[in-house]
């Protein structure tokens, strides 16, 4: 089997490469150019002689580039298709809210128009995202919640959302969306609140950090593990009809709670270094944000295993490890 | 009140030394990076870090492309100079991506004209458009001077033969400051790793400490004027400061070929590059560009510009570096097992 992924240099992106790998797939990763050759996510597979360049292949390519893309896919004409890729920060978006829908919504669209054109069309899965209920009208979330995006990256989210649906129901193609609900591991990205408190707990825990400064903590979300994300992605392409699926755990947590267990995790109470700053607060804050996974479950035998409690202390272990092994070459 | 600048490209090789004058001449430097989940700001990371005693950075998210987002960000800094260094800078990589090249290194140029001539009607603002020795591709005549015609040879040189006339143009016609440094290859320890010095300096220190075998090239006769990056920001800085706008050749005025260049930085490890030189034709450019080298007399008369680091010296500079790098590696690996 042979994939093409889109945002294989991400969280999501590197886990599936994993997966893939692990099932003997081909993995094609599309990546922009950058002068910085830094993909600390996809280091341990780039380097074993035995995978790259003969499993995985990375070419250069760019979502806002059609004809580039298109002559990749033509020459791999590939079997699965996961576009992951996307400006995928909430806030961000608000500042670069055009780059944003380029990037999520046309890049997904170019990627479809693309795909109808390739013999034969590969599965599709895009990973879409609970910003596109924005505020929601009911909670928990299903896969038929009216869109109601409040953000730059939802509403692109939702058009490429909605989308996707169309092609597979007008045009025949296998397309499935992931509605994915918040997901967090250890590659997370620097900015996103979760690492940025492991990293603020294992830094603080070995003195190398004072205080942790944060927007609003009483926002809730539902956060589940990326790994198990994506083996659920992975298995939405091996069912027999295109459907899209609600992934989350259906719990929801603080950012306090979070806060807590990463703190406790190390020993530390999070109360004494905690520092509110409104600059880091979102101009809207999603509300009521639960997922209700039960398709997901029933039909693809998947279940969220892992506990908050066990992510941040996956989270905060992994940020001790990397901050103490710094340390010592310094 | 100090001057203010505005960086595109600020976490490259020739931004990060930029940044660094900048930032010595009391300059506030705002940089343009685009939005990654992986960081990109390596070669700034030493600057960022004192940001609570000197808070004369500031990174702000935005790409060439999104031209409202970068007009809005140039009419809110009011920067007194603008250097546009940002760009799909290489050239193999552009045969591969010729549409996201032209969007990035020619319409992105316009983007920033575009910000900085509606700021021009405000207030004064310079810009630098960051242009290349490549835009004489099959030269028509050695060595290059600002005179001398462009012949560009890939999608990335007729991109920047694009963002160079638009910049005359503006200058021209809007009575914008606008000045395009025609620069030849610089390198540093900075360089990415996908260019062929540094390639050769890193796979070079590599081999020495027994962490690489072969080093795979491809032509190895193309000759290019090699200069020192750290050298050539300050002629983009007296660009900016001359009394009137003008375009520049920026070189070191010799040339020399990869071979020498190999032969140059082995010899410094006492190693015999012969043995461990692959030919991959893979690395050959669709067109190749034979033979670069810049006639610098005009930075030199009207700038009191010249290139202070022979090849020789920027060899050792990046082999000390590399090497360093290559036995931290090892040291890594040891600590791994």
């Amino acid at each position: 089997m042979r994939a093409v992924i889109t945002g294989i240099t991400g969280q999501d992106g590197s886990y599936l490469t994993d997966l893939l790998l692990a099932k003997g797939y081909e993995v094609h990763g599309i990546v922009r150019r950058s002068s910085n050759l830094q993909r600390p996510r996809l280091d341990q597979q780039v380097h074993d002689h035995s995978i790259y360049g003969k499993r995985l292949f990375l070419h250069y390519s760019d979502l806002t580039d059609t004809t580039s893309l298109r002559r990749i896919l033509n020459r791999i004409v590939p079997d699965e298709f996961y576009h992951l890729a996307g400006q995928s920060h909430v806030g961000l978006s608000f500042e670069i809210p055009e780059s944003t829908c380029e990037l999520t919504a046309m890049g997904t669209l170019r990627i479809l128009e693309i795909l109808r054109d390739v013999s034969p069309s590969p599965r599709f899965l895009h990973a879409s995202s609970r910003e596109i209920f924005g505020t929601p009208v009911y909670a928990p979330q299903n896969e038929d919640t009216p869109l109601n995006p409040n953000s730059p990256y939802g509403a692109a989210k939702a058009f490429a959302n909605q989308l996707v649906k169309i092609y597979r129901d007008s045009l025949g193609l296998f397309g499935c969306n992931a509605i994915c609900y918040n997901h967090e591991s250890p590659r997370r990205a620097e900015n996103f609140v979760t690492r940025k408190i492991s990293i603020a707990a294992a830094s603080i825990k070995l003195g190398l950090q004072k205080e942790l400064v944060l927007g609003s903590i009483d926002s809730t979300r539902d956060w589940g593990c990326a790994p198990e994300f994506v083996e659920a992605m992975w298995l939405m392409l091996q069912q027999p009809t295109p459907k899209d699926y609600i992934l989350a755990t259906g719990k929801t947590h603080s950012v306090r709670e979070f806060l807590e267990l990463a703190f406790q995790h190390v020993g530390l109470n999070w109360q004494e270094y905690y520092r509110h700053d409104p600059r880091f607060q979102r101009p809207v804050e999603p509300e009521n944000l639960r997922g209700d996974a039960s398709r997901a479950m029933v039909e693809l035998g998947w279940k969220p295993k892992i506990s908050l409690a066990q992510l941040a202390a996956m989270m905060v272990d992994h940020d001790l490890h990397r901050l103490k092994h710094s340390m010592r070459q310094e | 009140m100090g001057k203010s600048a505005l960086i595109t490209g600020i976490t490259g090789q020739d931004g990060s030394y930029l940044a660094e004058l900048l930032l010595e001449k009391g300059y506030l430097v705002h940089g343009l990076v685009r939005r990654s989940s992986s960081f990109s700001t390596g070669r700034i990371d030493h600057l960022y870090k004192d940001i609570h005693e000197n808070p004369g950075l500031l990174l702000h998210y935005g790409d060439l492309t999104d031209g409202q987002a970068l007009s809005n960000l140039v009419l809110n800094l009011e920067p007194d100079e603008i250097y546009n260094l940002g760009a799909q800078s290489h050239v193999r990589v552009s045969f591969d991506q010729p549409v996201y090249t032209l969007m990035t290194d020619g319409v992105g140029a316009l983007n920033v004209l575009e910000a900085a001539r509606i700021l021009n009607q405000k207030k004064p603002v310079r810009v630098y458009q960051a242009s290349s020795s490549e835009m004489y591709g099959a030269v028509l005549e050695t060595p290059q001077k600002e005179s001398t015609p462009f012949n560009p040879q890939s999608p990335y040189a007729c991109a920047k033969v694009y963002a160079f006339f638009q910049t005359v143009n503006y200058r021209r016609s809007y009575d914008l400051f606008a000045c395009n440094g025609i620069l030849f290859n610089h390198e540093s320890p900075r360089r990415g790793e996908t260019f062929v010095t540094r390639k050769i300096t890193r796979a070079a220190t590599r081999i020495k400490l027994g962490l690489q075998k072969k080093l795979f090239l491809g032509n190895l006769d193309a000759k290019r004027d090699w200069g020192y990056a750290k050298d050539y920001v300050e002629a983009m800085w007296l660009m900016l400061q001359h009394n009137q706008p003008d375009d520049f050749v920026i070189a070191t005025g010799n040339t020399y070929s990869i071979r020498e260049f190999l032969q140059m930085v082995f010899s410094k490890l006492e190693l015999d590059w012969q043995k461990f030189v692959e030919i991959d034709p893979r690395y050959f450019r669709p067109a190749e560009v034979e033979l670069l080298l810049g006639d610098p007399s005009k930075a030199k008369n009207s700038l009191g510009w010249t290139s202070k680091t022979s090849l020789d010296q920027l060899a050792s500079i990046m082999v000390e570096h590399d090497l360093e790098l290559a036995k931290r590696e090892q040291h890594n690996q040891s600590f791994q097992q």
